[in-house]
């Protein structure tokens, strides 16, 4: 996979929705060396959910993992993609960057295109207290069923401390 | 994550009469995670999986203390995957920093990584001849494997947690006194590959307990996204090292290991498993001998002073993705640096099992009870271990049954297929 087949086609097709775009050119290999991609797009959320439509379309995309940043009044989501595997130096990664605004704080699920985002996506709902339209299981993944709070947030600190006094009381019992 | 969810029916299969959790203590291996099973009779129709009983927060501490600390505490994420971690955490800071790492460096993480890959291969072959009741197998080859650990922790002073290693390099040499020793466990596991190969592959109580069992497809294995041998036993040729590569194995010929590699259609269940670990325990050895005889001359870290380090990292700004073909499959770590800060501002580590909890789905549906405990061991999770069974009947009646007794289960019907 070329970058410049899938930014190209992404240009194309989304022309000015696309906010900002980066390429990052590494060299691997020490006796014959060669480059490997690594390449960002940004994006606005209403244009999210057809830019990963538009991959799973033309690009048979594999999602690693799904990574968030809190910034305050907003988080941004980075959907790391990576296509092209199955073909020596065939592959680059591919992230899919969005914002999310909290005083509107969702997010269209991807679920029906790649059934294996569910994880990711569980673990973004319960971590940052997400909230992703038309998934189809929104229960905690890997926190306890009744644990309200989001351990990802740089905004909730006061809300946690109570959490993690009562995590250090419980610890301390034998003592 | 359950089968509805992903919109997976089993066809044919009766009224749902028992729902079983199992776990979060568990028979396959020694970590939590709990599974709670729709039965029909002794087919399982339905599964539910909840994973989270060892989440320690790394992530979390990581992004609170300095990257040095960081890269020791991502070499306890795992204690098999003890090198993976850091790995993929080093090239990622790496990445995002603009280092350099010398070839030397490169071929003595590889080195490593490899030897991880047979020892973490031949521990998931004795834990699967385990669940089979094939204990005696178990004994030999956790026996053999032995050999592997000594020669890591005589290149590296330890068997696990190499501390290698460090960002713009490695801490350790191998030099050239060591290199027989390396040679001799190579020669050691090369003479043993057919006896293991006859032992898992040719034997016929492994194959009628394993073929046709824990079957995923193609397009389930791709659409699950799942990684690793788990995926390549599905026939789907994807692999870090040779798609995308990174540190040696941009030097060398490579290809992805699948059943084809063995002669055979791949068909995703249990048996093709077993055919992808063993097949990569005889390319790693390649891959170790064409680092040792190829080793570069040369420096072994670009910035070998860690303050020089430590201030190196508090400077630099970006970010980055570090991706390493761990045992068990893609690991995955992201890495953003702000700079003037100690620590980082994101840190996201995937490890395989997190994308392989997934395809346990079609795994687990339409195979009987007493293939659960070789199904859970099939993607050798990095988490689980069963100690208990919970039966719940439709009227909420509970009893429990210990992880011996789901053993015996496995066993017997391993006597049973085998007449």
């Amino acid at each position: 996979m070329k970058p410049e087949t899938i930014l190209g086609s992404f240009r194309t097709a989304f022309g000015g929705k696309i906010l900002e775009e980066k390429t990052i050119e590494r060299q691997v290999g020490n006796i014959d060396p060669k480059p490997v991609y690594d390449l960002w797009i940004v994006v606005g959320r209403e244009t999210f959910r057809e830019a990963v439509e538009h991959l799973c379309a033309e690009f048979n995309p594999h999602l690693s993992v799904i990574s968030g940043e809190d910034k305050a009044d907003s988080l941004v989501l980075n959907y790391h993609f990576s296509s092209g595997w199955g073909e020596r130096y065939g592959e680059v990664t591919f992230t899919i960057r969005t914002t999310v605004p909290k005083n509107d704080f969702h997010i269209p699920t991807i679920t029906d295109l790649i059934p294996g985002a569910q994880t990711s996506e569980r673990e973004k709902i319960e971590f940052f207290g997400l909230e992703v339209d038309g998934i189809p299981d929104a229960r905690n993944l890997f926190l306890p069923e009744d644990m309200t709070i989001h351990p990802w947030r740089k905004d909730q600190d006061e809300q946690n401390k109570p959490f993690v006094k009562r995590l250090v009381k419980w610890e301390e019992r034998n003592e | 994550m359950n089968n509805r969810s992903i919109n997976l029916e089993i066809g044919g299969g009766g009224e749902v009469c028992y729902s079983v959790p199992i776990g979060p203590t568990h028979p396959a291996l020694k970590e939590p995670i709990r599974f709670t099973f729709d039965l029909s009779g002794e087919q399982i129709v339905g599964v539910d999986i909840k994973p989270g009983f060892a989440h320690r927060g790394i992530e979390y501490m990581g992004m609170r203390r300095n990257l040095i600390q960081t890269l020791y505490l991502s070499e306890r994420i795992c204690g098999i995957c003890s090198i993976s971690h850091p790995l993929a955490f080093t090239q990622a800071v790496e990445n995002a920093a603009g280092i350099e790492v010398p070839p030397r460096a490169q071929y003595i993480r590889t080195i490593i990584g490899e030897l991880e890959r047979i020892h973490s291969h031949l521990l998931w072959a004795g834990v699967g001849a385990h669940e089979l009741g094939f204990d005696t197998l178990l004994h030999l080859v956790w026996n053999v494997r032995e050999k592997c650990m000594d020669l890591l922790e005589q290149l590296t002073g330890n068997r696990v947690d190499y501390a290698i290693p460090i960002f713009g390099g490695v801490r350790r040499d191998i030099p050239a006194e060591k290199a027989p020793l390396a040679y001799e466990a190579l020669d050691y596991y090369k003479g043993l590959l057919q006896s293991m190969i006859d032992a898992f592959l040719h034997d016929k109580s492994v194959e009628m307990r394993t073929r046709r069992v824990g079957v995923m497809t193609y397009d389930q294995a791709v659409e699950l996204c799942s990684v690793g041998p788990t995926t390549r036993a599905s026939g789907v040729k994807k692999d870090v090292r040779v798609d995308m590569p990174y540190l040696a194995y941009a030097d060398m010929d490579l290809h992805a290991i699948t059943p084809e590699d063995f002669g055979t259609e791949p068909n995703g269940d249990v048996y093709d498993n077993i055919i992808v670990r063993l097949l990569e325990v005889a390319q790693s050895i390649e891959i170790i001998e064409f680092c040792l005889e190829n080793l570069p001359e040369g420096e072994l870290s670009s910035i070998p002073k860690v303050p020089a380090l430590l201030a190196a990292l508090k400077n630099a700004e970006g970010e980055g993705i570090g991706r390493h073909e761990a045992p068990r499959g893609e690991v995955f770590h992201y890495v953003k640096l702000v700079a003037g800060q100690d620590e980082m501002d994101v840190w996201k580590v995937r490890a395989p099992t997190y994308n392989n909890l997934m395809p346990w789905v079609p795994k687990f549906l339409g195979d009987e009870v007493a293939d659960i405990p070789i199904i859970a061991a099939s993607i050798d999770p990095c988490m689980c271990c069963m100690d208990r069974v919970h039966l719940v009947d439709e009227t909420g009646n509970e009893s429990v049954r210990a992880k011996e007794e789901l053993i015996a289960l496995s066993r017997a019907k391993t006597r049973r297929v085998c007449g």
